[in-house]
C-alpha cells in the first residue's frame, strides 16, 4: 500500500465534503488551499458580467444528434453588457461577425454581404445576489479546483430540473469567467463543450471594438423579437387569436414570466416565456391549419398525434400537435424532463 | 465551395449553365449535402411540372372586349352587354371563368404554401426567440447563443448552414 502524506489525505476528505450541496465555508483543495463555497464562487460568477472585461479564443464542440460539430471564435466581452463574436472556423461560418452593444445586436454574413439586425442576446448586469437563490433552487456542488490554461479555476456541478448533475463549469477564481463548460447526457456522454483555449483579461477594451460598422454596400434585414411583450397569461390570452393552452406553472417550478405574438413574413405563433428565475422555457403554439409539421429532429411518440425531439447540443426542442395545435417547448433541460412539461401542455386545458 | 454559394448555382446547375469548373464545384457539394441534394429535386420537380403546363392562346377577341368593357360607363346596361358577348362569344366566356377560378384558387394556393412555409421557417424562429430571449440565464453560454441565432437568421434569409463535421 502507498502511504500518502496526511495532508493530501486530509485535503481529500475536505474536498469530498465541500461537494456537498449547499455546504457553507471555505474548504482546502487538493493543494491545501482555500476553495471557496457555493455561494461564494457562484457570487464571483454572477458578478463579472459587470467587473470584467475579456478576450479570447474559444472553441466550442456539440454533438446534434449523430453529428459534432467543432466551431472556433474569437469572444470579446466589454463590461455592462457588450460582445464581439469573430467567427474563424469551420468554412461554412468563417468570416461571420456577431456585434452586440447590450441593446442591439449585428451579424455580417459575408458571402451573402448581408447585415441582420436584431435584439440584443446578452445580459450585462451583475446579480451578485442571486446567487443565494441558485444554491437553494438548484443541486450547485464544488468538486475542487483545476488549473485551466494557466489559471486557478474553482470546478462546479449544476443540475438543472430534478434529472441529475448535467452541467460542469470551471470557473475562474480571480475573475468569475467560466473558462470550461461541459453538458452530459442522461448517459453520462458529453454532448456540449465550450472552452477558451486562449484568454486575456483587460481593464478596458476600446469601445469602438463594441461598435458596428455596416460594410458597404451591404444588404441590411431586421429581425427583432416581434410582438409586444405581456406580463400575464390572462393578457397573452387576449392577444391569441385562437385558443391556447397557458399553465401558469410547469414542472413545479417555471413560472409564466412574459408572452408575445411571434411573426415572421405570414408565419406567426403565440409565445409564452417561463422561468425558475435563471434558466428559460419558451412554449410556441400555432395552430396547425396555418403550419404543416415541421419535419425536424427525430419522431417519438408522445401524445396521439405527431410528435418530434431535436438536440442542438445545449438545446433541447420538442414539437407535438394536439388538438389542431402544434406545440414547441425549447429548453436547456434533458430531453425527458423537457417531455414532462411537454406532457403538462398536453393536460392544461385551451383557453 | 461553401454551402451558401453552392445553393445559389441550384437553378443555374439545374439549366445545365454553369461552366464545367463551378458545375463540378457543385457537383462535389451536392455528394456530401444531403439538404442541396433534396432542393435540387424540389427544383427538378418544380421545372418539370411548369414544363407540363399547356401553352394556352387567348381568344383573338378577349384583349379588345376588355378594353371595351373597360371603357364603358359603369352601368347594369354593359355588364348585361358584355355577357350578351361573352354567350356569342364561349371562348371569351371560357377565359372569364378561368381568370374567375383562378381568383379563387391563388388565395387558397397561397394559404397551401404559407402554411409550408410556416413548417420550414417556424423552427428557426423557434430557436432564434429562444436564444435571445435566454440571455438572461446566467449559465447560458454567449457564444453558442451567438452561434445559434446567427444560423436561424441564415436560414430565415432563405439559407442554410450544412454543419461541417469533425471527428
Amino acid at each position: 500500500m502507498i502511504r500518502k502524506p496526511l495532508g493530501v489525505c486530509l485535503a481529500a476528505v475536505l474536498m469530498a465534503a465541500s461537494a456537498q450541496p449547499g455546504s457553507a465555508g471555505l474548504r482546502l483543495g487538493p493543494q491545501g488551499r482555500i476553495v471557496p463555497d457555493v455561494e461564494a464562487i457562484l457570487r464571483t460568477m454572477l458578478r463579472a458580467p459587470a467587473a470584467t472585461d475579456y478576450e479570447g479564443t474559444k472553441v466550442i464542440s456539440t454533438v446534434r444528434g449523430r453529428t459534432a460539430e467543432t466551431v472556433t471564435m474569437l469572444e470579446s466581452y466589454k463590461r455592462l453588457g457588450r460582445l464581439r463574436l469573430e467567427f474563424l472556423s469551420p468554412e461554412s461560418v468563417s468570416g461571420r461577425l456577431m456585434v452586440d452593444d447590450g441593446r442591439t445586436s449585428w451579424q455580417y454574413e459575408p458571402a451573402m454581404h448581408l447585415v441582420v439586425e436584431g435584439p440584443s442576446f446578452i445580459s450585462g448586469a451583475g446579480r451578485p445576489e442571486r446567487a443565494a437563490a441558485i444554491a437553494r433552487g438548484y443541486d450547485v456542488r464544488v468538486l475542487g479546483r483545476e488549473e485551466v490554461i494557466g489559471r486557478d479555476t474553482v470546478v462546479v456541478s449544476l443540475a438543472a430540473g430534478r434529472s441529475g448533475s448535467q452541467r460542469r463549469l470551471w470557473v475562474d477564481e480571480a475573475t468569475g469567467v467560466p473558462l470550461r463548460t461541459e453538458e452530459r447526457d442522461a448517459r453520462g456522454e458529453i454532448v456540449f463543450v465550450s472552452y477558451f483555449s486562449r484568454i486575456s483579461y483587460s481593464l478596458n477594451l476600446p469601445a469602438a471594438l463594441f461598435q458596428f460598422r455596416r460594410p458597404a454596400g451591404a444588404r441590411v434585414v431586421s429581425f427583432h423579437l416581434s410582438g409586444r411583450p405581456v406580463a400575464s397569461s390572462r393578457e397573452l390570452l387576449d392577444l391569441a387569436r385562437s385558443p391556447i393552452a397557458v399553465p401558469t406553472l410547469l414542472l413545479g417550478q417555471y413560472r409564466f414570466r412574459d408572452g408575445r405574438i411571434a411573426h415572421h413574413g405570414a408565419f406567426s405563433a403565440v409565445v409564452s416565456t417561463y422561468s425558475d428565475g435563471i434558466g428559460v422555457l419558451t412554449v410556441f403554439q400555432t395552430p396547425s391549419s396555418r403550419m404543416a409539421f415541421p419535419e425536424v429532429g427525430v419522431p417519438i411518440a408522445f401524445g396521439k398525434g405527431s410528435a418530434r425531439f431535436l438536440d442542438l447540443g445545449y438545446f433541447r426542442v420538442v414539437l407535438w400537435q394536439r388538438e389542431g395545435v402544434n406545440f414547441a417547448v425549447l429548453g436547456t433541460l434533458p430531453g425527458t424532463i423537457l417531455l414532462q412539461a411537454a406532457a403538462e401542455l398536453g393536460a392544461a386545458r385551451f383557453r | 465551395m461553401t454551402h451558401v454559394a453552392a445553393s445559389q448555382q441550384l437553378s443555374a446547375y439545374l439549366d445545365g449553365e454553369l461552366a464545367a469548373g463551378e458545375r463540378q464545384a457543385v457537383e462535389a457539394h451536392l455528394r456530401r449535402c444531403a439538404i442541396c441534394r433534396r432542393d435540387l429535386a424540389e427544383l427538378r420537380r418544380v421545372k418539370t411540372w411548369l414544363g407540363a403546363l399547356p401553352e394556352v392562346e387567348p381568344a383573338p377577341g378577349l384583349l379588345a372586349d376588355l378594353r371595351r368593357v373597360a371603357s364603358a360607363p359603369v352601368g347594369g346596361g354593359a355588364l348585361l352587354e358584355w355577357l350578351r358577348g361573352a354567350v356569342r362569344r364561349p371562348a371569351v366566356a371560357a377565359a372569364a371563368a378561368l381568370m374567375a377560378l383562378l381568383l379563387i384558387a391563388l388565395p387558397l394556393a397561397k394559404g397551401r404554401v404559407d402554411r409550408l412555409q410556416a413548417a420550414n421557417v417556424g423552427v428557426e424562429v423557434y430557436v432564434r426567440e429562444h436564444a435571445v430571449l435566454s440571455g438572461t440565464d446566467p449559465f447560458a453560454d454567449p457564444a453558442y447563443l451567438g452561434l445559434l441565432i446567427g444560423d436561424a437568421n441564415v436560414a430565415l434569409v432563405g439559407q442554410r448552414r450544412t454543419p461541417e463535421e469533425r471527428p
